[in-house]
């Protein structure tokens, strides 16, 4: 687990979409270091929540804090995280090495040797010179985590971020996310690749309906059997 | 300055910074040319009832050929084209989920609309200024030479209502989702803003086109009038007016 300092605090986060209640007060703190996985069924509201924490979209009520500095204080806030989203949007006709250079620049970052180092790290040597448009959808999630990693925020925030990606990038994806733990990174992901997060994370999180109904490390949650098994009992127990 | 870059290389891949000059070179040669060749052009349509040459009719100075290149080619025909090529800029980025990308990071609300408005602004200002300057020369060696200073003069008013005008297409493509409706709400009101320009003191004092119209009576008189800054100033609060609608509805996540 983390260290006990809280990197990402969530309080009653409610959130409707017309008569649609989608976020019923979700509540949730991750600690410093710690790799969450946010798992839940289609329409849970797993998306939601990260778009409520990015700012992507705004709560109607509810708290959100990210290395004790509030939503409110936008920019400082922003600084805090790095987010992907599921779909990966670019300009199609811009190489990959130069929208790279322009995000960095955005976090006032230019460790170009470090950037250097996932760009191999993630096999993209050949191809971070292409535009983007000739880049397939595994290609894009590389180039973001190649980002996310080179800009090393407090915390990662990722929805979906294994999709698309082939097996000796999920590897380098393992590796990345394991060093930038130990270095007192957090991380927040969604994934519904329950194999993969158990090998993963350090702590689960279901989200069924707009609630949180477990938060467990994946330490003990694995003595009561796979994450697969408590995943389809808690869709049909809180059901 | 990053996402100044960006909108800069954007628009280069996208072509808009070379073909856009050469449309308004085109536009800025047409009036003087146009009107040089107007007898003769008159002429070889022959046999067109009703239509009298006048040999004796005097040849148009340079000063009104420049002011009908502002007021004809540029504010009709420029104006569509600049509408037509800027629409997207801010709608084609809410469409494709840029926008979303850029603010989630650590990226003011203002900088972002900023350099959309300043960099369109900066390449508008170019195209108006090859176009103008090409009609400068023309003009002076076709008819007769403008005095420099009072050309500059009448640039600057007109610079003035061209702000407006790109912050208010970029107003529109904040607003609009589909870039049909963003053209003819945007070529509707700068058209008719044109039009009524000059019909009423009243008007006059709050319809930005009133700068285009002070650059054409610099132009044709050659002289300045204590009006002319209240144009200026009215106009730069509407465009301050414009650029807090556009934060507060970017901030309400209204895209």
């Amino acid at each position: 687990m983390g260290c006990g300092e809280n990197m990402l605090l969530i309080e009653n986060l409610q959130k409707s979409y017309g008569q649609h209640e989608v976020l019923k007060g979700v509540a949730l703190k991750v600690e410093k270091g710690e790799i969450l996985g946010f798992v839940g069924g289609n329409g849970a509201g797993k998306t939601t929540t990260l778009n409520c924490i990015t700012g992507l979209v705004e709560q109607d009520c509810g708290k959100v804090m990210i290395n004790n500095v509030p939503k409110s204080q936008s920019l400082d806030y922003k600084k805090q995280f790095y987010f992907i989203p599921d779909t990966i949007h670019v300009f199609p006709n811009i190489a990959a090495y130069d929208w790279i250079h322009f995000v960095l620049s955005l976090y006032e970052k230019t460790d170009d040797a470090k950037l250097q180092s996932f760009i191999h790290v993630f096999g993209m040597e050949k191809s971070i010179n292409k535009p983007m448009g000739t880049y397939s959808y595994g290609m894009l999630h590389k180039m973001a985590l190649i980002t996310a990693f080179t800009i090393s925020p407090p915390i990662l925030i990722m929805d979906e971020p294994l999709n698309g990606l082939d097996p000796l990038a999920v590897v380098a994806f393992k590796n990345c996310l394991k060093e930038y733990s130990e270095n007192g990174g957090t991380v927040l992901f969604s994934t519904h690749l329950l194999d993969v997060a158990e090998k993963i994370c350090r702590s689960i999180c279901f989200l069924k309906d707009g609630k949180i109904v477990l938060h467990e490390s994946v330490e003990n949650l694995l003595v009561d059997g796979s994450l697969e098994t408590i995943f389809m009992e808690k869709q049909a127990n809180e059901g | 300055m990053a996402l100044s870059k960006k909108e800069l290389t954007q628009m280069t891949k996208e072509f808009k910074i070379v073909w856009l000059p050469i449309v308004f070179i085109l536009l800025g040669l047409t009036q003087p040319i146009v009107m040089y060749y107007m007898p003769v052009i008159l002429q070889s349509m022959g046999g067109v009832e009703g239509i009298m040459i006048d040999p004796t009719m005097a040849k148009p100075e340079g000063r009104e050929v420049l002011a009908s290149t502002l007021n004809s080619q540029f504010d009709q025909l420029g104006i569509i084209i600049l509408v037509v090529a800027l629409m997207s800029m801010i709608q084609g980025e809410k469409a494709n989920g840029m926008m979303a990308f850029i603010l989630t990071r650590p990226v003011p609300i203002l900088s972002y609309l900023n350099s959309k408005i300043v960099i369109h602004y900066l390449v508008a200002v170019i195209c108006i200024t090859l176009g103008y300057a090409v009609s400068y020369g023309y003009s002076a060696y076709l008819f007769t030479v403008v005095p420099f200073k009072e050309a500059l003069w009448a640039l600057a008013f007109y610079c003035v209502w061209l702000l407006f005008v790109i912050t208010f297409v970029a107003m529109m493509s904040t607003f609009f989702k589909s870039p049909a409706v963003i053209a003819l709400i945007s070529i509707v009101v700068l058209l008719v803003c044109r039009f009524i320009a000059g019909l009423h003191p009243f008007i006059d004092a709050v319809n930005p086109a009133s700068n285009s119209l002070s650059a054409a009576n610099i132009l044709m008189t050659g002289n300045l009038e204590v009006g002319d800054g209240i144009h200026i100033i009215v106009t730069l609060l509407l465009v301050l007016l414009m650029i807090t609608t556009m934060h507060g509805f970017i901030a309400k996540k209204k895209f």
